[in-house]
């Protein structure tokens, strides 16, 4: 009885390897964003520090934790500071239940997509409670803005889930894996091209991610709902970021591009290239678009994308009832 | 691992009271809000408890995610900031009202637990997905279609609301 049960063994392992990869990767995000951003732009980007200037992160992350916490006057101040971490901490349980390789996975369980879908609905929250509790014109304006988007992008990005989850007959991230094979032409992608455009485009609304970063648009609200957080407050939120972007590729990457799945090289190294591959497309799209009107966001979800998700998902019951039947 | 049921319990009541401690008793609507959210996700707690997973996580996705979220849209678009007239404190006949009506509930629910106890399972059976689905559209098919019509119901109820409240002006 007085042994460690090896499944909170399990966990705890995983947590730790998410926690350490979910830092590393911020760092690495940042220096791409930027170098890409740059080149875009036809300038270099960062290059002073270290080779390429990779080791600009790290120090952009040291000054942020050492930089000052402020708090606005008249903010309320347990919400003011609940907001980054309950920004941050979700993320970390986001990890658990993703399959990098053939059983390399820090939770095996039998509802991980649904787990994934649950705890990604309180990043919302933390938005809505950062702006709120700012007491800033401009915070509460990304907050407000925040609610309508998430709101709107959270129902296509479902019913394409679901749509190939009907295929796979699985909530398991792991066994949806499983029924693609190795060959680009095995995956997902070939049965469900539509659910994976919705899917993607509907996760450019989840994350926040420009063209339809509104929530925080410089431009027009400044910083959007967290413009009063000033050093790892605003890191803490910048990291999430991040985090969630990875969560978002990867899991179109385990649904759609066949996970672990590829010829030659093994199963964690294509999902690691498949997952850095569609993070560089997202980059790309931000830099490569400019941001839409807030009534053109809304107008895209409810008029084109709902509508056919749920078209999708008809389409797909259909098919999978017919299937059985033959 | 029955001990660490037992505290996990004892952790998830925690939760649930005082969540909902807050969210009757602050000032500050959203600082409600938040205790709301607490006590939905102490009852998220209790269903993982009681080998619910599935349940667990819809609580978690429909109640704090998607609903949470639309009361605070509501919440911003009144006047709740400390000096605000929300944050007032109701009057006593208020209070007592609604006491009243949470002993009526609470009340009836109390006895029934009290007088007619189930019979309860040791270690509570998980229901796969499946079984849930199939039970929804089979056997319990009606009363699954009768929350469709409370929803139907209720959204009616609001849209009368607001209607009555535009015409008082």
């Amino acid at each position: 009885m007085n042994a460690i049960p090896a499944e909170l063994l399990h966990i705890v392992i995983g947590l730790v390897a998410v926690a350490a990869s979910v830092g590393l990767i911020g760092l690495v995000m940042v220096w791409v964003e930027r170098k890409v951003a740059g080149h875009i732009q036809r300038r270099p980007g960062p290059f002073e520090v270290g080779p390429s200037g990779v080791l600009q992160p790290l120090c952009d992350a040291l000054k942020l934790v050492g930089k000052q916490l402020f708090m606005p006057l008249g903010a309320d101040p347990i919400l003011f500071w609940l907001a980054p971490v309950l920004a941050f901490l979700p993320v970390l349980l986001l990890f658990l239940p993703l399959p990098v390789g053939d059983g390399l996975q820090a939770l095996d369980v039998n509802l991980g997509l649904l787990l994934i879908l649950a705890f990604s609905g309180l990043a919302v929250l933390s938005v809505l409670l950062a702006g709120w509790a700012s007491n800033n014109k401009y915070g509460l304006l990304g907050a407000a803005r925040g609610v309508a988007q998430s709101v709107a992008y959270e129902i296509p990005l479902l019913l394409s889930v679901l749509s190939v989850s009907f295929v796979a007959g699985s909530l398991n991230l792991a066994t949806v894996v499983e029924g693609q094979g190795t060959w680009p032409w095995n995956w997902n992608i070939m049965t469900q091209p539509l659910a994976f455009l919705i899917y993607f485009v509907s996760a450019f609304g989840e994350t926040n991610r420009a063209p339809f970063d509104l929530p925080e648009a410089e431009s027009e609200l400044t910083a959007g709902f967290h413009t009063e957080y000033s050093g790892m407050g605003f890191g803490l939120f910048f990291l999430a970021e991040y985090a969630n972007m990875v969560v978002v590729c990867a899991v179109a990457t385990a649904l759609f591009l066949g996970g672990w799945h590829g010829p030659v090289l093994p199963g964690p190294v294509w999902f690691v290239l498949k997952v850095s591959s569609l993070m560089l497309l997202m980059v790309f799209a931000r830099w490569t678009f400019p941001r839409v009107r807030f009534d053109q966001l809304l107008n895209i979800n409810w008029k084109w994308l709902l509508p056919l998700a749920v078209a999708n998902l008809l389409l797909t019951a259909f098919f999978v009832k017919l299937a059985q039947f033959a | 691992m029955e001990d660490m049921a037992k505290i996990a319990f004892g952790l998830y009541t925690l939760i649930i009271l005082g969540g909902s401690v807050l969210a009757v008793g602050a000032k500050s609507l959203v600082r409600a809000m938040v205790g709301l959210i607490a006590t939905l996700l102490g009852v998220a707690g209790m269903y993982m408890l009681l080998n619910s997973p599935f349940m667990a996580l819809m609580q978690i996705l429909i109640y704090v995610g998607a609903i949470s979220v639309l009361i605070f849209f509501a919440i911003m678009l009144t006047r709740a900031d400390a000096g605000g007239e929300e944050a007032e404190s109701a009057p006593l006949r208020q209070n007592l009202l609604s006491l009243l009506a949470v002993l009526s509930v609470g009340g009836i629910l109390g006895w029934l637990v009290l007088t007619r106890p189930l019979a309860t399972t040791g270690v509570p059976v998980e229901v796969s997905i499946e079984k849930l689905g199939l039970g929804l559209l089979g056997p319990y098919g009606l009363a699954f279609e009768l929350i469709s019509v409370v929803l139907l119901v209720s959204m009616a109820g609001a849209v009368l609301l607001a209607w009555e409240r535009r015409n008082g002006k």
